[in-house]
């Protein structure tokens, strides 16, 4: 048993220890010494300074996603990509990590916890390391808003999600100079969603279920109200508790609305729940859900339910139908985690670290020691300068709001056709590519 | 124990292989697998591995208690019935892998989603199932041995060696925090820490360990000065003066080592101590409820809430996550220190609104209606209905920085001095109510609520007072979680906050104010630095309640007084106060009774 | 401030008039000269305030609700199926509940982790229910099928149960009262930590046969089946529980030990077995609702004890703590006010999303029963303070 005070003993320790290194470092004299070398930019008066790589050292970067907890899959699965990203830094997935300009990639992993106060510690771990030279996160939207974009910004540390599709994290206003990110933006993902139940399902009135997390919020909303422009009309919105399991009065109060269309972007467990209640209670409603529910675990729990289920997801089948995705890049996430891609974000995870690389290489000074100087200011202004970037979710050119997926193809697969493991993997039903300036 | 049969020790050795075969289905053995702690050698996994078996080893040896007389168990003796454990220990562990794998893991693992190959070939060193159970055996029997053999080691031996591996341990787990300290203070740091494993190096290692050792053997001579001093000064009047000064010296050491601390230890860790703030703020507000007042409070988190949401609704703004537009919530925008005063005047306000209806009810009622109200407040905090007001489950942002002539607080090293700052005035403000008539008729009621009202003690009132109170230290805690975030999320208000203030409270024993500082720092603080065991942080708090409950219910710091009414009970009741004699006498052996204080006041009609 | 709190202090000796000794009041009525607001029973004041405030929030709520328009308006038979859903709901937490009152009944603690009593039944069942749903078995012999979960659930959640009570709370049995409640938080908290370490923190979808899925006409109303289902065994199972304490040896002893331990013990009464039977007729009867509960929603996670757990303490308090026919009581009309009770109080009043209150509204029955009437509906108005 650890009594107290050995605790305490040790704080002391450390402290002797901390002294004890102070003065074996004091020998060194000197920090690794300023950039300069080719190009115009002086690390000691730009702003934000530079990233210093000693000649041996590995280029940091961080990852702050969600590794534990009941949203795991999500941020293990773009930690796979951008783990798949460093492999292929060498030109091929074999299983060795490649070099980026002659140093190796180190990830330094953190967790966002998928709340406020995971993306505050995790952004303050990752701001207090000098050595990170840029973070791909965070997984939930909750984490950055407000709290580790700001953190990571004050630095001048850019922040590159692969998943979160919050609207406002990239509206004018809370937008953060430093962040950005390859995930579709939720408004286009919505107007997708309301164009389909339009038109395709010829829905003249919707109602609508959202939880307590901000994703389901920015989604339903960005249903609605481009499902009303769209000349449908809202007979209810409701909100639930994630953690319930009863949601038939819910739904029953729904229904006296009487919608054609039921549009409930929520999370696995509850949108399982819905799937099967809905079926008893609102046989004749379409039901459509989105990519937080398009699970295997969905398709599982809900049983037959789920069958004739519509849920809207960044169109795999796109670049599924890309070679280097369906014969690389999939084969070696096989090979190197056991597993098919567990989520959706992994390539975009992917192409996030390998726009980070690329920028790095742009703007990365070599010093002759073999040391690199990366400024962060100009690698935060070459990544969002990224214009036509063919990458395996699609063409990337960022916004100067920080939105580089700007035309998204947003798919919609009928359950049990969805993309997933157990489903039968059919093409999606509707497909429709829209940039952001065409939705509201 | 040791004083009974074979069969005895055999049961704990087989109580200790049902631990081990529990932390290896949760995955604390084979998610950790790779946590290097010193050098590739040891990792977290072998460390849990072996402190099953020590730990069993150890327990056994501890001195019996035969008729009120504490009989220290002869070493050979300890080690033998370490090591007969050990073995029963590994024997049940290993016969559960071989069983496993016998059965075929796969099928296992269809149910326990931790039983895999890796596992198995983890626990049985790789070789076939049947020889590595054996090996196990073995290395367990010699870890037992090795715990019983230990326990009962000379004093002089064991300290340093205590204090040696536990610093390594320590700066192992913080493989994360230390190294980045290190680079802020611009030292060197792969002496100590190899970029490669993470862990530490066994250079590092080696030298951590002779630092301590050599901290602990001089400590320990300086306490023994200290005793000659003591003794030889005589008489009492010697001592205080030389005391005085010495104290006086420690005193302000120690105020500038924690006015210095979030400079030498980093952001990081200044941000874990931020957190640790806020929490001990809830701990102290809580503290005046259950550890002063005696009533059983389920719901803080209301008070949390109530701060932290009251807070942003003065200077903050709900934010449309559609647009990106953020609204001031009140229109309000009030500066940090004229929304304070607000902040506080409310919760108490609230503290005595809902206090007044729910006082009479007895304490686990009491307690149940309290988290019932703390509940409602997380209903309502995210519900559509108040969405407009506090931004439902997008929460509120824009909070403010608590600037002070334009010196913001929310960096971590900032933030900090202003936790600070507060936790010392609610400490303050605590010690001296404690102190007081009103903490008397707290300590009256608590005792016993018919005599103290025979006594002319106002109960209602003092029970209002103290929830009105508490409240309102506690609102201050979550007014500084709203600053130091900066955006608040229903999220944060769950009812697992309650239960982790109460049991920090707990932890660090009931009514004593050093106890909330150190229940703050091992359950806020360890989770903050070790955040890798996330997973594994609420499983341990479960345990530790139950544990605390049943072993030392007085806490870590108990408060004198506290403890011995606790202890009072205790003797009054046989089969509690058996468990915890020897505890006891640990601890009078720790802690000096100061002199009764005079019962004064009301307490005398 | 202080002046104004100190009103309270009248309110409650006048109302309860406990006994004191004479000397002692009059020595306080001599030496205090109260000021005017310290006469008035703020307390009293509160409570009626309170009271009234509430009754007019369900009558205008629920005039409004009825009186909308016919667009908005729900259909009766959207009332009819928030009834059967409540009376359904109700049965499964008048079972759990049942836990919790005989327990309190015996030991006067509060069970916290009851819940997770529940939860690991509905959980462990899940692999037996999955392997038939998978090998067929559970609809080709639906019965055997669901007896055998059934059984599972039952042993994991008596198991479960019995070791609470032999590793928590036995050492702390003659601990003061908030001891062994603290425990129980500490354990509801590890049960359901360590049943998410094994079996994962996902949601598990939970096979339900065939036969009880879809709806059974009764009297010409359509039910669903599982709901119709869930109110029989419940029904069943709780008359046979009260044979089981009025008739039987075991009864007796369990009441005897109720009424006073020590007097129990000394008739020859062996007390721990017979809290050890009473923890494992609470987990008996956990069990079985968790396999209910689970046919139901077809779902278990290891967080789905902590909110029916409340709920059913609350209907164990609603009805009186302590009884049987309380608990089935309490918990049906908790099942109804869950179910019914925003769409009829709160939809009136406009606000968005009544049923996302709905876990509010149990937690306000619950602090007005204690605050108005402690001993329960059917509770013996036992006094709150001992």
């Amino acid at each position: 048993m650890l009594e107290g005070r050995s605790v305490v003993r040790a704080l002391a320790l450390l402290a002797v220890l901390s002294l004890v290194a102070a003065s074996c470092a004091g020998g060194d004299g000197g920090d690794a010494g300023g950039g300069g070398g080719d190009g115009a930019i002086d690390c000691a008066t730009v702003e934000f300074g530079c990233v210093e790589v000693g000649p041996d050292d590995p280029i940091n970067i961080g990852t702050l996603l969600v590794i534990s907890g009941a949203d795991a899959t999500l941020g293990q699965d773009s930690q796979n990509g951008v783990r798949l990203a460093v492999d292929y830094l060498d030109g091929a997935f074999d299983g060795q990590d490649g070099t980026l300009l002659d140093h190796p990639v180190k990830l330094t992993n953190e967790d966002d916890l998928c709340s406020a106060e995971g993306g505050q510690a995790g952004a303050t771990a990752l701001a207090a390391d000098p050595t990170i030279v840029a973070v791909i996160g965070t997984s939930c939207s909750s984490a950055a808003l407000g709290v580790a974009d700001t953190i990571l910004s004050e630095k001048g540390i850019l922040l590159f999600s692969p998943s979160n599709t919050n609207p406002a994290l990239t509206a004018e206003g809370t937008h953060q100079p430093f962040y950005a990110r390859t995930a579709h933006n939720d408004r286009i993902q919505g107007a997708i969603v309301a164009e389909f139940a339009l038109n395709e399902l010829g829905g003249k009135s919707a109602a609508t279920i959202a939880d307590e997390s901000p994703y389901t919020q920015g989604l339903t909303a960005a249903f609605e109200v481009n499902f009303e422009a769209g000349g449908g009309t809202i007979t209810g919105s409701e909100q639930i508790n994630s953690e319930d399991t009863d949601f038939t009065s819910v739904l029953e109060s729904l229904k006296a609305g009487d919608p054609d269309v039921l549009y409930f972007p929520v999370f696995v467990a509850a949108c399982s729940l819905i799937i099967k209640q809905a079926r008893d209670i609102m046989p004749d409603v379409e039901l459509v859900t989105s990519d937080g529910c398009l699970s295997s675990d969905t398709l599982k729990n809900a049983g037959d339910a789920v069958n004739g289920v519509f849920a809207s997801s960044p169109d795999i089948s796109v670049f599924q139908g890309d070679p280097f995705y369906a014969d690389e890049f999939v084969p070696a996430y096989k090979e190197a985690f056991g597993t098919a891609p567990i989520s959706v974000f992994h390539a975009h995870a992917f192409d996030a670290a390998n726009v980070l690389f690329d920028a790095i290489e742009q703007v990365a000074i070599r010093n002759d020691d073999g040391s690199l100087s990366i400024p962060r200011q100009a690698l935060r202004d070459a990544v969002f300068a990224t214009e036509g970037y063919d990458g395996v979710t699609g063409t990337i050119t960022c916004t100067e709001l920080g939105d580089c997926a700007t035309d998204v193809t947003i798919g919609i697969f009928e359950a049990p056709g969805w993309p997933v493991e157990g489903g039968t993997d059919e093409p999606a039903v509707y497909s429709d590519t829209k940039s952001l300036d065409e939705v509201l | 124990m040791t004083g009974q049969p074979m069969s005895s020790w055999i049961r704990a050795g087989l109580a200790a292989a049902a631990t081990s075969i529990f932390l290896a289905a949760v995955g604390l053995i084979e998610r950790f697998r790779d946590l290097n702690l010193v050098g590739e050698e040891v990792t977290f996994a072998g460390l849990v591995m072996a402190v099953v078996p020590f730990g069993v080893g150890y327990v056994l040896a501890r001195p019996r208690i035969e008729r009120g007389e504490r009989r220290e168990v002869p070493l050979p003796r300890a080690a033998l019935v370490g090591a007969v454990a050990g073995i029963a220990a590994g024997l049940g562990f290993g016969a559960a892998a071989v069983a496993v794998d016998a059965f075929g893991v796969d099928r296992v693992r269809a149910v326990f989603l931790n039983v895999t190959e890796g596992l198995i070939e983890l626990v049985t060193f790789g070789l076939p199932p049947v020889a590595g159970a054996g090996v196990l055996a073995v290395m367990s029997g010699a870890l037992g041995a090795l715990g019983g053999a230990y326990r009962r080691s000379p004093e002089r031996w064991r300290r340093p060696l205590g204090t040696a591996v536990v610093a390594v341990l320590v700066l192992g787990f913080l493989q994360r925090i230390v190294p980045i300290a290190l680079d802020q203070l611009n030292l060197e740091r792969d002496w100590l820490y190899s970029r490669r494993t993470g862990g530490l190096t066994w250079p590092g290692a080696a030298l951590a360990a002779v630092v301590a050792v050599l901290a602990s053997v001089v400590k320990a001579r300086l306490a023994e000065r200290w005793r000659d001093l003591a003794d030889r000064g005589g008489s009492e009047g010697a001592e205080p003066f030389g005391g005085l000064r010495l104290r006086t010296a420690l005193f302000v050491a120690g105020l500038i080592g924690v006015a210095a601390l979030p400079q030498v230890v980093g952001s990081v860790v200044s941000e874990v101590l931020g957190t640790v703030m806020v929490f001990a703020l809830l701990g102290l507000g809580l503290n005046i409820v259950v550890g002063y007042a005696g009533l059983l409070d389920l719901g803080y988190v209301f008070f949390f809430a109530t701060g932290a949401y009251t807070l942003a609704l003065l200077t903050g703004a709900t934010l449309n996550t559609f647009t990106g537009q953020a609204e001031p919530a009140l229109s309000a925008e009030l500066g940090f220190y004229l929304a304070i005063p607000i902040v506080i005047a409310l919760a108490a306000a609230t503290g005595l609104l809902i206090g007044a209806p729910v006082l009479r009810l007895r304490g686990d009622y009491l307690a149940l209606v309290t988290l019932g109200l703390g509940e409602m407040v997380t209903v309502l905090v995210k519900s559509p209905w108040l969405t407009p007001l506090v931004g439902g489950p997008n929460g509120m942002r824009n909070v403010t920085d608590a600037a002070l002539f334009g010196f913001g607080f929310r960096s971590p090293q900032h933030f900090y001095y202003l936790g600070l700052a507060f936790v010392l005035l609610a400490l303050v403000v605590s010690h001296r109510l404690a102190a007081s008539r009103i903490g008397r008729a707290w300590t009256a009621m608590r005792e016993d609520e018919q005599i103290a009202d025979a006594m002319g003690v106002n109960v209602v009132r003092y029970k209002l007072l103290a929830f009105a109170m508490g409240g309102a230290i506690g609102s201050l805690g979550g007014a500084l979680f709203a600053v130091k975030i900066g955006s608040l999320t229903p999220a944060s208000f769950e009812v697992i906050v309650s239960i982790q203030v109460l049991g920090l409270v707990i932890l660090g024993g009931l009514g004593s104010l050093p106890g909330v500082v150190v229940g703050a720092l091992v359950l806020v603080g360890l989770p903050g630095l070790l955040r890798e065991f996330e997973e594994y942080r609420f499983l341990a708090y479960g345990a530790a309640l139950v544990g605390i409950m049943a072993l030392r219910p007085q806490g870590l710091v108990p408060n004198v007084r506290r403890m011995r009414e606790l202890r009072e009970e205790e003797r009054a009741q046989d089969a509690w106060a058996r468990a915890s004699i020897a505890q006891e006498r640990e601890d009078e052996e720790e802690y000096e009774e100061p002199p009764v204080e005079p019962a004064g006041g009301e307490l005398r009609p | 401030m202080l002046g104004a709190v100190g009103g309270f202090a009248h309110g409650p000796h006048a109302e309860e008039g406990e006994p004191r000794s004479a000397a002692v009041t009059t020595t306080r009525v001599l030496a205090v000269r109260l000021r005017w607001y310290e006469r008035v029973p703020w307390r009293r004041v509160v409570l009626v305030v309170l009271g009234v405030a509430i009754v007019a929030v369900v009558v205008v709520g629920t005039m409004k609700t009825l009186g909308l328009p016919e667009a908005q308006r729900y259909t009766g038979q959207n009332w009819i199926n928030f009834v059967a859903r409540g009376i359904s709901q109700g049965a499964i937490l008048a079972m759990i509940a049942i836990g919790y009152s005989l327990v309190y009944g015996i030991l006067k603690m509060i069970n916290f982790a009851h819940g997770e009593v529940f939860m690991a039944g509905a959980f462990s069942s899940l692999f037996f229910a999955d392997a038939y749903a998978r090998s067929g078995f559970l609809d080709r012999h639906p019965v055997a099928a669901t007896l055998i979960c059934v059984a599972v659930a039952v042993a994991a959640s008596v198991l479960t149960a019995i070791l609470l009570e032999r590793l928590a709370y036995r050492p702390l049995r003659s601990a003061p009262r908030l001891v062994p409640l603290i425990a129980a938080v500490g354990a509801s908290l590890f049960l359901q930590n360590a049943f998410r370490g094994f079996f994962g923190p996902q949601p598990r979808g939970y096979p339900r046969p065939q036969v009880l899925g879809g709806q059974l006409s009764i009297l010409g109303v359509p039910f669903q089946r599982m709901q119709v289902l869930v109110f029989v065994v419940a029904a069943l199972s709780i008359v046979a529980l009260t044979f089981l304490v009025t008739r039987t040896k075991t009864g007796r002893s369990m009441r005897a030990v109720a009424e006073d331990r020590e007097i129990a013990s000394l008739m020859g009464i062996d007390v721990d077995r017979t809290i050890v039977v009473t923890f494992a007729i609470g987990g008996v009867f956990a069990g079985i609702a968790g396999v209910l509960y689970a046919m139901t929603f077809e779902q278990v996670q290891f967080t789905m004890g902590f909110r029916p757990g409340i709920a059913a303490f609350t209907a164990a308090v609603l009805g009186g703590i302590g009884s049987i026919s309380g608990a089935a009581l309490g918990g049906l009309l908790i099942g109804l006010l869950l179910n019914v009770g925003p769409a009829l109080f709160l939809t009136g009043f406009g606000i968005p999303s009544p049923f996302s209150l709905r876990d509010a509204f149990v937690f306000l029955v619950l602090v007005l029963v204690l605050v108005f009437r402690p001993g329960g509906l059917l509770g013996t108005g036992e006094p709150e303070k001992v």
